[in-house]
């Protein structure tokens, strides 16, 4: 479904390289955990993928569905079936998560040739995926985010997935912030849209979120680069030793 | 006398004299008074303070003649420019003039008086009123319009009477040969405990040359109430320069909302004097303005008296190489304790080579007064046009959600329906104009 190869990238007009190399495959029906220290570049690469143009791609390309995506709009990504759940959801005053979640799907249902929804239909259509994470239905005419507490809003992030219905999903530390019932609830929502079609790429510090939403793969992100990729075992090495070892390991065997 | 000589006045673009028109002994008085005013004031340059951002050219490049050496056309079938909640409360003027066949007045309360003022001149509150609200000193427009006007509008409310109808004053300016001027005036008087709403609208029909220069007064007895919008949807050569101003007395509430969509040339002076103790008011504006456009609004809000309550928010949306200036002065007296006002001007700028002059400006003389004010530039963010686009909307579309999210406060703000969904559609409108 997705696959990134040989993947560089830098803000865009600065030198900085954030991004020195990813290759990543993920297969329809996969889950993949990334893990990583602070400042590793996971969330550059979650951006990169969904086509921030903040950064400038200078090396590698990025497959979807076989499809070159690299130099695409984000709009146009969001069309193929990507979404971002992002790490700090973005406030936007003035627009309600209703006016934004139903000129979205309609957008991306014209650019795939599917029926749109006229607003009695969206009306009920998003009304049913309020219970994927349990969200009340005064959330949809608030502005989007707009003084939402910080749980709230990642759990916003996961409503619009359940109701954009993307393909492939990155979520970027959606468990972050959320309390313990919070997370049960988003962690249910999000095994409810995972689907053997549907692939999803977990960014995470915790092992607790693991436990919830089983990975196939867990990744690790160092100094710009997955340089290292196991099982959920992994994980639970990285929680009990942390991330020193695991630089010291990647050292001694050198950059592969 | 002999240095205002030497300098221009106001009768240099427009053929040297105004020639009194008035019919009746009221108005022919400020005709004269006018006249007197405009050959001994000059007309402003860059020097003086009040006039340092505006470029005045649309003005001064022209010549613009009275409405009758113009040459206008027709006006042609307008009713798409009516309002349904205003069918029978209706006033046209076409470029200035009474229009009778297109006004309509039928459903008014008991009293209420919406009429032309040449009609009416011999009115108590014409006679006591007219013309003795506006106080701009040193100002070349107001005794223009003071000098050339013959009617325009009278509104007349009684005493604890509320018209629901929203009151439609519409001035419509058609296409011409000539470039002319218009002077539209609008007197109010709302006795005490009366209420009411005026939707004062400007259209250019066409893409001509003219210059509109509005007086408009409101003289707002004890605990009047009035909700006025002002929509100026101009020619996008014409230019605009106005001079609203209201008189509140006691527990009186003038409320006004200011959009500038149209004109070349937009220059906006509304002023509220505070005459008596616990008013309330609002100077809201909404400017949306591309290509070379200029809009300026000079206000004033001026608390002469304690408890008082003011509200002025004005946003402004410029794309291009449009130019907006805010100046908001609130003036609050020494023995005026206890006032609260609140003034914020928030710019959005779309383009590199828009430009925005802000300024607020506080005099404030009491001690006792919570007055807080600010200012910001900004720009579409660039992290909310990603968020936006990365659910899948286009570009083009994500920046006009959010120029719509900047501008709906002010447009829910007039209260009517229609009018609210008219100047939705010129949001829309305006940003999908540029597509670059
Ligand atoms: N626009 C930018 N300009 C400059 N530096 C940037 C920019 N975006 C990212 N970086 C830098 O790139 C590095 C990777 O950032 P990124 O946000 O991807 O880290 P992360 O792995 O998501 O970290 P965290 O776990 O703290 O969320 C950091 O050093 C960050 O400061
Ligand atoms: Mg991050």
């Amino acid at each position: 479904m997705l696959e990134i190869k040989n993947l560089h990238a830098s803000v865009e007009g600065e030198d900085i390289e954030i991004l020195k190399g990813v290759n990543l495959k993920v297969n329809a029906g996969e889950i993949h955990a990334i893990m990583g220290p602070n400042g590793s570049g996971k969330s550059t690469l979650s951006k990169v993928v969904s086509g921030h143009p903040e950064y400038e791609v200078t090396e590698g390309e990025i497959l979807f569905e076989g499809e070159d995506i690299t130099e695409m709009d984000a709009d146009e990504r969001a069309h193929l079936g990507l979404f971002l759940a992002f790490q700090y959801p973005v406030e936007v005053p003035g627009i309600t998560n209703k006016t934004l979640l139903r000129e979205a799907y309609n957008t991306i249902a014209r650019a795939n040739e599917r029926e749109e929804l006229d607003p009695l239909e969206f009306e009920d259509y998003i009304e049913s995926k309020l219970d994927v994470i349990e969200m009340k239905d005064e959330f949809l005419s608030r502005s989007i985010n707009t003084g939402f507490s910080g749980g709230e809003k990642k759990k916003n992030e996961i409503f619009q997935m359940a109701v954009l219905d993307p393909k492939l999903s990155f979520l970027d530390e959606t468990d972050s912030g959320l309390d313990i019932d919070a997370l049960k609830i988003v962690s249910d929502g999000v095994n409810k849209i995972a689907s053997p079609e549907k692939a999803m790429v977990l960014i995470t510090h915790y092992q607790r979120l693991l436990n919830y939403i089983k990975p196939d793969y867990v990744h690790i992100m160092m100094g710009g680069k997955i340089i290292k990729t196991g099982d959920f075992s992994l994980a639970e090495q990285l929680e009990a030793h942390g991330y020193d070892e695991l630089q010291k390991e990647f050292a001694l065997n050198g950059a592969q | 006398m002999s240095e205002v000589l030497q300098k221009e006045t106001l009768l240099s673009y427009i053929g040297g004299e105004v020639e009194p028109k008035g019919t009746s002994i009221s108005i022919r008085a400020i005709n004269e008074r006018g006249r007197e005013e405009l050959h001994n004031t000059a007309f402003p340059t860059r020097k003086d303070e009040d006039w340092r951002f505006i470029d005045l050219k649309s003005i001064t490049k022209n010549t613009f003649v009275s409405v009758d050496e113009a040459d206008t056309k027709e006006v042609g079938d307008i009713s798409n420019h009516f309002l349904p909640e205003a069918m029978n409360t209706r006033l046209v003027f076409v470029n200035g003039e009474f229009n009778e066949e297109l006004s309509s007045i039928s459903d008014l309360p008991n009293g209420v008086i919406v009429g032309n003022l040449a009609n009416y001149a011999d009115h108590d509150s014409v006679k006591s009123y007219l013309g003795t609200i506006t106080n701009y000193e040193n100002d070349v427009f107001a005794p223009f319009n003071d000098a050339a006007f013959s009617d325009g509008t009278f509104i007349h409310i009684p005493e604890e009477t509320v018209v629901k109808a929203p009151i439609h004053i519409l001035n419509v300016f058609t296409d011409a040969d000539k470039a002319f001027y218009a002077t539209p005036r609008l007197l109010y008087v709302g006795e005490m405990f009366s209420k009411s709403t005026i939707i004062e609208e400007h259209i250019g029909l066409a893409d001509n040359v003219y210059l509109n220069v509005p007086v408009t007064e409101f003289k707002m007895f004890t605990g009047s109430n009035v909700h006025h919008a002002r929509i100026q949807r101009d020619s996008k050569q014409a230019s605009h320069v106005s001079r609203p101003i209201a008189m509140l007395d006691k527990n009186a509430e003038y409320h006004s909302y200011t959009i500038c969509l149209g004109a070349k040339l937009f220059r906006n002076e509304p002023r509220v004097i505070q005459n008596d103790q616990e008013v309330d008011f609002t100077v809201d504006g909404l400017v949306l303005i591309d290509g070379d456009q200029i809009a300026d609004t000079h206000s004033i809000m001026d608390h002469r008296h304690a408890h008082g309550k003011s509200h002025q928010l004005h946003k402004c949306v410029v794309n291009d190489s449009a130019h907006s200036i805010f100046n908001g002065k609130i003036f609050v007296a020494k023995d005026a304790q206890k006032i609260d006002s609140f003034q914020e001007n928030r710019n959005l700028l779309l383009s590199e080579d828009g430009k925005v002059n802000t300024k607020p400006q506080l005099e404030i003389f009491a001690d006792d007064v919570l007055c807080s004010h600010g200012a910001t530039i900004g720009q579409l963010q660039d992290e909310e046009v990603f968020y936006l686009q990365s659910r899948g909307l286009t570009e083009q579309k994500s920046r006009e959600l959010l120029v719509y999210a900047f501008a709906l406060e002010s447009v829910e703000s007039m209260e009517v329906e229609s009018v609210e969904k008219l100047l939705l559609n010129e949001v829309i409108q305006y940003t999908n104009r540029d597509e670059k």
